[in-house]
């Protein structure tokens, strides 16, 4: 088993490429999440976004480019690389036929995570998230919003060194949205790790991220922080992002051919 | 055709390509595509189905054609020389029918969970459609996953019951009974598909009554399975039963098995053929039997069909009705994680039919020679040998089915890739449960039949004996299953996506499973010492092969 390097940084992508047959989803992709930051991925729907997350957490296997979690690579040292990330993807798909609780007790165990802590975690986090009562549903009965308070306690269960997380916050109720965002930020904080996260909500970006990199058909357009990319551009972050994905003059086009006849 | 049924055809067409592409990559399970474009994959799944629909379809014509020999004057003569021939004939093909029933019901079983969680109704009940349309438009959906099957039910037992009994017009009298079998095979899957709905896949966890309920449901979905195995191990003894009853004159017992379904439809060609339905001077009682039976079963039929038209719709529109039961304990316990791979499978097993019967079919069958063990040999030696085969069927059984248990990956398999969860441990869990399997089984045969067995010792020598070669067959099997999901990034799943390849996959290991076997059936014949030895020897060495072949290179590769 290796151990992971504790002077790398927590990811760092280099010259990323996913295609689906002739369609080039990622094109020579680089970036990086330090050590507790919250970095934000930012695109348009089919930017490349979930593409870039699946290859993180070994799901795509991806043409050309590096990854590196904490110095391990997630397609040759897929297990090393897993056990220090926490992943909540878009589409809460999970074993329907599991209640939450087996499911959870399934990620335990193969996160090797020991049962006084375990239980610990999972009643805080139950608690805070209001799913005692609905832990012995099965998934395939739960809300979307449930299941992704599910996904979330199992990501959060090992305390990772770093959150890989699907526009994470879309199917949460308003106070589960906050506590969501208060647990990312102390987790950037205090476990020496990072997170990355990808949205397409301005106000998601603008609130959490510590950086965001703004991705437009596969192609990173533009990186900073929120301050910077607001300064390079314009007022608003939302501004920004039309600007540097060349959007502004389509989105302006679109409306005028909205308007009543 | 109606504007109605117009529309729902159209709708039907382009619905059909995503229920394909659902039950093949099952993306609404929690897997992911191949990184292939989106025509290609559309075709690739509706290619797919089209095999699976074939290979169904095969499996049902060669049984169908095997009843047909068996049908012929020459099996009769061997097989019912004192049974009267119309009696024999009707048999034969209320069993064939009874089997298109049970074949039909269990496919449907099978294929239920990728149709319901395809999501296609929802999405065609949001466009402005009628809602008559989007219903009808289920149905047809439905009836095409089967629509290969039941054309060769419909079109193949016509021809082989014609030719066996060397009448045209005997080949079309068995139409009625070919359709009401496929209308019968349908809407009992659709009807128990519901109740699986409400109780077993809606059930909440956390308790053990709930838990055992749940398993007591799913032993009664193993039933059409059990007709099957029936069929091959019971008709003789049917048949013989019927030349008993027969030659007591006991009348009532053979008009109440002439009122039972299928016999009335079944007995049509010897109606239409002698005039008769069992011996020649019956009189016509047992005609207006069959008459009447006929005419009420074929309303039933007509009955069901009608129903089909809307079930497909309502089944996919209902939700689980599971309610939150008493949460009794809230603590997790983490284990190794091959076991709780094993615990895992086991708990979507008690809500999953398909896995679910992989695990109870092995187990009801050695409960079920263990029982016949005790109760029909007549020596202690014959014991032995009934019971041994018990403990063989088990294993080949166990073996057989065991490259399904990968098919329980499918089933969040996007999310479990995600997992630091190693080949190693994935498929050490696989095995575990594949091997306990037969030891359950084995000792329940053992168990049973303890009280006739001749030299139980030997008897444990023979389980014991045989144990390395299950582990070697489930060995040999997921390794190279978890090379194939690895290569492809498919998930071997249902009968509709991975049959051909856990087909494939099985037969090398039925054969190891198989070989030590056979070696002691050759070798029994100089003792049944030096048969056991020969049979623990290969079985030994076969393991010896298959493990490093399946686990090299897996602890460190995540699954």
């Amino acid at each position: 088993m290796g151990t992971p390097d504790s002077a790398a940084t927590p990811l760092e992508v280099r010259g990323l490429v996913v295609r689906y047959g002739e369609r080039t989803a990622v094109q020579d992709l680089s970036f990086q999440v330090r050590t507790g930051e919250i970095y934000g991925l930012l695109g348009s729907n089919g930017a490349g976004k979930s593409s870039t997350m699946k290859s993180v957490v070994g799901l795509l296997r991806p043409q050309s480019g590096s990854i590196r979690v904490l110095g391990f690579d997630p397609v040759t040292q897929g297990v090393e690389a897993k056990r220090l990330i926490g992943y909540v993807p878009e589409t809460p798909l999970l074993f329907d036929a599991l209640s939450a609780k087996e499911f959870l007790e399934f990620v335990a165990s193969v996160r090797a995570i020991d049962a006084a802590t375990a239980n610990r975690r999972l009643e805080n986090f139950a608690k805070a998230f209001q799913i005692e009562a609905e832990l012995h549903q099965p998934i395939g009965l739960l809300s979307m919003g449930t299941r992704q308070k599910v996904l979330f306690m199992a990501a959060l269960l090992h305390r990772p060194k770093l959150l890989v997380l699907d526009e994470p916050l879309h199917a949460l109720d308003p106070r589960s949205v906050r506590i969501a965002r208060e647990l990312l930020r102390q987790h950037a904080n205090s476990h020496a790790g990072g997170v990355l996260l990808s949205t397409h909500a301005m106000e998601v970006a603008e609130r959490l991220c510590d950086r965001v990199g703004i991705l437009d058909r596969g192609v990173l357009r533009g990186e900073g922080t929120i301050a910077e990319l607001r300064g390079s551009a314009s007022a608003s972050l939302e501004e920004a992002f039309l600007k540097l994905t060349r959007e502004e003059e389509g989105v302006r086009e679109a409306v005028l051919s909205l308007g009543v006849d | 055709m109606s504007p109605t049924w117009k529309e729902a055809y159209r709708l039907h067409v382009v619905a059909f390509t995503e229920l394909a592409y659902q039950a093949i990559y099952a993306v609404r399970q929690g897997n992911l595509p191949p990184t292939l474009a989106a025509g290609s994959l559309a075709r690739k799944a509706r290619r797919r189905v089209l095999q699976s629909k074939l290979l169904v379809s095969l499996l049902l014509a060669f049984i169908t054609i095997g009843t047909g020999v068996v049908l012929g004057t020459t099996a009769k003569t061997f097989l019912a020389p004192a049974l009267a021939a119309p009696l024999y004939d009707e048999t034969v093909i209320a069993g064939l029918l009874l089997l298109d029933v049970a074949f039909l019901w269990w496919t449907g079983l099978q294929v239920l969970p990728s149709y319901l969680s395809s999501q296609v109704l929802p999405t065609l009940d949001a466009l402005p459609v009628p809602d008559r349309s989007v219903s009808r438009a289920a149905f047809l959906l439905f009836l095409r996953l089967f629509d290969l099957p039941a054309l060769t039910v419909i079109a193949v037992t016509p021809i082989v019951v014609g030719r066996a009994l060397g009448s045209a017009w005997a080949g079309l009298a068995i139409i009625p009974g070919a359709v009401s079998a496929v209308v019968f095979g349908l809407a009992l899957s659709l009807a128990t598909g519901k109740f699986f709905l409400r109780h077993v896949q809606g059930a909440t966890g956390g308790s053990r009554r709930g838990t055992v309920l749940r398993w007591a449901y799913l032993v009664l979905w193993t039933i059409p399975a059990f007709t099957m195995y029936g069929y091959v191990s019971l008709g003789p003894g049917l048949i013989g039963w019927m030349t008993s009853v027969t030659a007591s004159g006991a009348g009532g017992a053979l008009d109440g098995i002439l009122a039972t379904y299928p016999f009335p439809l079944a007995s049509l060609p010897s109606l239409l053929l002698s005039g008769s339905v069992t011996v020649p001077d019956a009189g016509l009682g047992p005609i207006a039997i069959v008459v009447v039976g006929g005419a009420v079963y074929g309303s039933i039929t007509w009955a069901a069909a009608s129903w089909l038209l809307d079930a497909p719709g309502a089944l996919a529109r209902a939700s689980a009705g599971g309610h939150a039961g008493v949460v009794t304990d809230r603590r997790l316990v983490p284990r190794s994680a091959p076991f709780a791979v094993i615990v895992k499978d086991l708990r979507i097993a008690s809500r999953t039919p398909g896995f679910a019967f992989i695990i109870l079919l092995p187990l009801l069958d050695a409960v079920a020679i263990g029982a016949w063990t005790v109760l029909a040999a007549p020596t202690a030696s014959g014991a032995f040998n009934i019971a041994s085969a018990a403990v063989a069927t088990a294993a080949l059984l166990a073996t057989f089915f065991g490259p399904a248990f990968f098919a329980i990956e499918v089933m969040g398999y996007s999310y479990t890739r995600t997992l630091p969860l190693t080949e190693r441990s994935l498929v050490l869990g696989k095995l575990s449960l594949v091997t306990t399997l037969y030891a359950v089984a084995a000792g329940t045969v053992l168990g049973i039949g303890l009280a006739r067995l001749f030299e139980p010792l030997s008897f444990l020598g023979f389980i014991l004996a045989e144990f390395p070669a299950v582990a070697a067959a489930a060995l040999l099997e997921l390794g190279l299953l978890v090379r194939v999901a690895r290569r492809r990034g498919l998930p071997v799943t249902n009968l509709y996506s991975g049959s051909w390849w856990v087909m494939g996959v099985s037969i090398p290991g039925v054969l190891m499973a198989g070989v030590p076997l056979a070696l002691f059936e050759i070798f029994r014949s100089v003792s049944v010492t030096t048969g056991l030895g020969v049979m623990a020897a290969v079985a030994l060495a076969e393991l010896a092969v298959a493990a490093p072949l399946a686990l090299a290179g897996s602890s460190g590769r995540g699954a």
